[in-house]
């Protein structure tokens, strides 16, 4: 809702009456004119305005008559007010409003048949409406084009100066990219400073502009807009589970657009609460690797030390051979399986399926072992839910947010809008607490660097300054005394000096920020990787839900604490139990009645209760001989893990290694069988994204060459081991699963959550927590740089490598990022080698300045393995959950 | 029956009267022009409205009209149009028709492709000999298209004015597509009301 906005969710703004048309209609106070008349279904044209932001009024569409006044009035600027008696129709509005379309097209180019936007462009349709055929005095721009950016074209002569490109990045978006300029006697829109467009690559620009004035540099003249075959589908980089609509033509990908548009500009402010309906760079430009030439087309099998292409059914045959001789020689506990969370529900449903009735072992782990089981395991443990606790609108709507570990706004930009709403539009104040100078930490309120590696020490210092203050929550604290105290004595045990010496934080921050998170009414903590992929990931997420508790966080509506996924089906993958400690529904693996009540659905035994390994045990059991076949789908731990970890002497050991993938990855190259699986774009199905809401993948186009979905090729190698699976469409999966975990679907909401910590806190809570709080020591001073392997906002995982618009947009520069004052220390400037020596090994590498460094940190992509920089990282393997975290290690650095 | 009657029965009767009264027309026609001609010996004239083979244009300076709009694609009713276009890479903003087939099988000779065309690039010509023992040849391609445009040049320039497109180019141009500045400069002058 435009103009005013509630800057407080929780008090509604005061009813008015006014008349539109006739009728009397109440409304809002202090919002847009135009919003009230169309919520009463009228649509009145306006070029210029959009409900994500707040009216500009430049392109004079959405004129209306008001009684007492002259003159037509604006309808989206002006505000409305009680008693307006307003008429929105009459052949005098039809010819003001017609003047306006006359105005903007006697400047305009009308190169329709040429535009990207012919057929998709408001002017057109107004142009049309408006009956405007004859244009006296029209005369040309004569701009040229600004192709400088890699992904947007400008061009001026279109544009109608409605500014929705400039409002949408700058209000929205709080990335401030655009603006105008007078050039050549025109107002032009530019990036800012009129440099080559260098921003985040969102695309929100381009979806808003109601012409063709930004044209997408990856569609450009290639269709018009009802060429193409719509799919609306959801985003496959990363768990913010984006609605998208890919737009094929025949067996090409041709562009992505999103939900936000031009085309629908109408809604309640208060509405974008559930997210904006935009994209970011990945899923609106990472579309390419869909229908790549690097995409597998057929199957590979190994023979005489070379991958040979093989017809299927070949393919096949040989595998279930070789997977039936090794069972009958070696027994089920011989086979394992790693999986993707890039996969749907159906899939991750099948795959645990496959491996726990067919081959009948336990051995099988997803990606989210990666991190996000820290997540899992801990708020599991504690509230009893397996997943995040609060949504999007949570995020929006809280008062105070905690974001520790955190680079938001690269791994998940739309759950960072939610976060840029909060603090631009219920003025939200938001703390981060991170070794690197992230985005967010830019728009934050309390933007604080701590130390690298010093996480789990600040969650101390935050628990201990709120028992130590006073900030405590005497409601919560109350009802389990038992725990308070045995929690007390244990943060009594640390110092905060020690604490903020470690951490680089005063003990008056310390304090600051707890009385801030205390004392608003709705706080959220929002950990991730610098959490759950970090040492002590378990411990650290424990730690952050007392301090929630403490300080009476947890079990109140819009507060709690949370995360974000990297990967689409993170929680999926969890939920879907790909884990040797879960069945489907979260259900423990070791839980008599739901052992009894699956077995029993799925008609044949389950491996025995207390066997299985995580992907790390998985990995030393292949290296041991135990295991003898392992079957991989879309994972890649030969190009993700560390050398230290053994991974290529584990798959040199196994007898029988299969891989399953869109492409040839590092892991695929080293296998016996290479099966080729169908992206998301080629498949039915379903993701459930980070806040647990289950969003549905739609087939946009045929498979690619002999591909085929990987719920297909498991149920065809399921009943080709013995198995009688009639899935003959992921409808029927669906349909088991609803059955086995009830309710999973929910219609794509978010189902409800109730943490609920009392059997946690009165129950064993005291014998553990003691543990928990320890004085961290300091590290190694002889490497006193840390090294930071993580995300960047172009990519995702080694999957966005696959698309060339992103490596065009975010090349892999080799380099060693760095603060500019530690390479001014080191005495090196860009590109001139260092040295990087970590307690694994050393290599040599350029260098580069990067202002998201922060002193005595260095960065490097997690997504390029050239140069290997991810083999110097150190490897530590979390005790309760068998998380290995290998994303920081200490280094030196020195001028090679 | 009377006597009259019947002695003009039997007349007629012997004389094989209604066989000649049958014969009246053929040999009548006997002695007619023929209207018949010999096809293929002899040809038709065929009026400058006629709907034949559609032929892709070039301007007088021998670039293509085409601008790959797509629009005849999505005039035609039986979808026998398929247009890929693209950026000129020598002339920036400049698009064009990469590839376009016109699957002349299912074509219906309706003439809408070339009313949407707004440079008139489309126009149907005389040439309506194109059977052929392959019916894959049927499908026509840029090259076959701009060929036949070229081949029958003045034809398309006569379709074009018959069906009032391109008679009387100022005239035309203030109710039809103006084509701006883009295309502007390799073509023609922009017209009056414009300029
Ligand atoms: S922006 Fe709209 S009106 Fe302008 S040339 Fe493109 S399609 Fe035509
Ligand atoms: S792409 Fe996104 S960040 Fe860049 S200018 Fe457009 S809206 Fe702003
Ligand atoms: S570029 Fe598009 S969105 Fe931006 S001011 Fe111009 S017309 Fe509006
Ligand atoms: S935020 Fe995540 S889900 Fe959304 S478009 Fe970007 S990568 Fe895709
Ligand atoms: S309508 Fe004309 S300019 Fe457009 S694609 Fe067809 S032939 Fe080319
Ligand atoms: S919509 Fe109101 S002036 Fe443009």
């Amino acid at each position: 809702m435009g103009l005013k906005p509630a800057t407080n969710p929780d008090v509604e703004a005061a009813t008015i009456e006014l008349t539109i048309d006739g009728k009397t209609v109440t409304a809002k106070d202090g919002v847009s004119l135009y919003d009230v008349i169309s919520m009463t279904g009228k649509i009145i044209p306006a070029m210029c305005y959009h409900y994500t932001f707040d009216p500009f009024g430049s392109c004079g569409m959405c004129l209306v008559m008001q009684e007492g006044k002259k003159a037509p009035v604006r309808s989206c600027t002006a505000k409305a007010t009680a008693g307006m008696i307003i008429r929105t129709e009459g052949d005098d509005l039809f010819l003001a409003r017609k003047k306006a379309v006359e105005k903007h097209l006697s400047v305009h180019p009308l190169d329709c048949p040429v535009c990207d936007a012919d057929g998709h462009c408001e002017l057109q349709d107004m142009a049309f409406e408006h009956g405007v055929t004859n244009l006296a005095n029209a005369k040309q721009k004569f701009i040229p084009e600004d192709t400088r950016s890699p992904v947007l074209d400008f061009n001026m002569n279109r544009c109608i100066a409605c500014a929705e490109c400039i409002n949408v990045c700058k209000d929205v978006l709080m990335i401030d990219a655009l603006q105008f300029m007078k050039k050549g006697g025109f107002n032009q829109v530019v990036p800012k400073g009129d440099v080559a467009l260098d921003c985040e690559f969102c695309g929100d620009c381009l979806a808003v502009c109601p012409v063709g004035a930004i044209t997408n540099k990856f569609s450009k003249y290639l269709y018009k807009p009802w060429q193409m075959k719509k799919t609306t589908t959801t985003c496959n980089y990363c768990g913010d589970g984006c609605q998208l609509y890919l737009e094929t033509k025949d067996e090409e990908v041709i562009r992505v657009t999103s939900p936000l548009s031009w085309k629908n500009k109408w809604g309640d402010r208060s509405e974008t609460a559930k997210g904006h309906g935009g994209l970011c760079v990945r899923g609106r430009f990472g579309f390419e690797y869909l229908d790549g030439k690097t995409r597998l087309r057929n199957p590979l099998v190994r023979e005489h030390n070379q991958l040979v292409e093989k017809p299927w059914i070949e393919t096949m045959q040989t595998l279930v051979d070789r997977f039936t001789a090794i069972t009958h020689r070696h027994g089920a506990d011989a086979i394992a399986g790693l999986i993707t969370a890039r996969c749907t529900n159906e899939e991750l449903y099948l795959f645990q399926k496959l491996m726990r009735t067919v081959f009948g072992t336990n051995h099988l782990d997803s990606s989210a072992r990666y991190g996000h089981m820290n997540f899992v395991h801990a708020s599991k443990h504690a509230v009893g839910l397996g997943r995040t606790h609060n949504d999007w609108e949570d995020l929006t709507k809280a008062k105070a947010v905690l974001v520790i570990g955190s680079n938001l706004t690269e791994t998940n930009p739309l759950t960072a809008m939610r976060i840029k709403e909060a603090i631009r539009v219920y003025k939200a104040q938001v703390v981060t607490l991170d070794s690197a100078v992230t985005n967010m930490a830019k728009l934050a309120s309390h933007p604080l660097l701590i130390n690298p590696g010093t996480e789990g020490a600040v969650i101390d210092g935050l628990v201990k300054t709120a028992i130590d203050q006073d900030l405590v929550d005497e409601e919560s604290v109350k009802k389990h005394p038992r725990a308070f105290d045995a929690l007390k004595a244990a943060v009594g045990t640390l110092s905060l000096e020690q604490i903020s010496a470690h951490t680089g934080l005063s003990s008056e921050t310390f304090k600051e920020i707890v009385a801030l998170f205390a004392e608003s009414p709705r706080s959220i903590i929002l950990c991730a990787e610098g959490i759950v992929r970090r040492t002590n990931g378990y411990q650290n997420v424990l730690k952050l839900i007392d301090l929630a508790w403490i300080t009476g966080k947890l079990d109140r509506p819009g507060c709690g604490v949370s995360t974000v996924t990297e990967e689409p089906n993170e929680q999926g993958a969890v939920d879907m139990g790909v884990a040797p400690e879960f069945l489907p529904g979260q259900a423990r693996f070791d839980d008599a009645a739901a052992r009894d009540r699956f077995a029993k659905a799925w008609d044949a035994p389950l491996p025995q209760a207390g066997t299985g390994s995580h992907l790390v045990d998985i990995l030393n059991r292949c290296r041991s001989g135990q295991i003898k076949a392992l079957y991989i789908l879309g994972e890649n731990p030969l190009g993700t893990l560390p050398a230290s970890l053994e991974v290529r002497t584990a798959l040199e050991h196994v007898e029988l290694l299969v891989v399953q993938d869109p492409f040839l990855t590092q892991t695929g190259r080293q296998a016996h069988f290479v099966l080729p699986a169908c992206t998301y774009a080629e498949k039915d199905g379903t993701f459930t994204n980070l806040e647990g809401r289950v969003l549905r993948v739609r087939q946009a186009m045929d498979p690619l060459g002999d591909s085929l979905p990987d719920w297909h090729i498991m149920t065809a190698l399921a009943n080709a081991m013995g198995a009688h699976w009639e899935y003959q469409s992921v409808n029927d999966i669906q349909a088991e699963i609803l059955k086995l975990v009830p309710g999973y679907y929910n219609l794509g909401q978010p189902r409800k959550i109730v943490p609920t910590p009392d059997h946690y806190l009165s129950d064993g809570y005291a014998a553990e927590v003691g543990a928990r709080y320890r004085a961290s020591e300091g590290h190694d001073q002889t490497r006193p740089f840390s090294l930071q392997m993580g995300q960047v906002l172009m990519h995702s995982g080694k999957m966005s490598t696959e698309a060339p618009g992103l490596i065009k947009i975010a090349p892999n520069t080799g380099k060693l990022h760095m603060n500019i004052r530690d390479m001014e220390q080191l005495g090196v400037q860009e590109g001139v080698k260092v040295c990087l020596a970590s307690e694994r090994g050393s290599l040599q590498l350029g260098v580069q300045p990067d202002q998201s460094v922060a002193p005595g940190t260095c960065f490097f992509p997690e997504h390029f393995n050239e140069p290997p920089v991810k083999d110097l990282m150190t490897v530590s393997i979390d005790p309760v959950t068998g998380v290995p975290a290998f994303k920081q290690c200490w280094v030196s650095i020195e001028r090679a | 029956m009377n006597v009259g009657a019947l002695t003009k029965k039997v007349l007629q009767a012997a004389l094989f009267y209604e066989i000649w009264d049958a014969m009246k027309v053929t040999f009548q026609h006997m002695f007619h022009r023929p209207i018949t001609f010999q096809y293929p010996r002899e040809q038709r004239t065929i009026p400058d409205a006629h709907r034949g083979a559609l032929g892709l244009l070039r301007y007088d300076d021998g670039h293509e009209r085409c601008v790959g709009c797509d629009l005849c694609e999505a005039a035609c009713p039986s979808r026998c149009i398929k247009v890929i276009s693209a950026e000129d890479p020598s002339r920036p903003l400049q698009r064009y028709a990469t590839e376009f087939y016109i699957d002349i099988t299912k074509c219906v000779f309706c003439g809408y492709c070339v009313e949407a065309c707004p440079v008139n690039a489309l126009a149907m010509t005389k040439m309506y000999e194109f059977s052929t023992h392959d019916k894959r040849t049927l499908l026509f391609d840029k090259k076959r298209l701009y060929d036949i445009g070229e081949r029958h040049l003045d034809d398309a320039k006569k379709y074009l004015y018959a069906h009032n497109q391109e008679k009387n180019v100022e005239e035309s141009r203030e109710y039809r597509y103006y084509f701006p500045q883009s295309v502007l400069k390799s073509t023609q002058s922009p017209p009056k009301h414009l300029s």
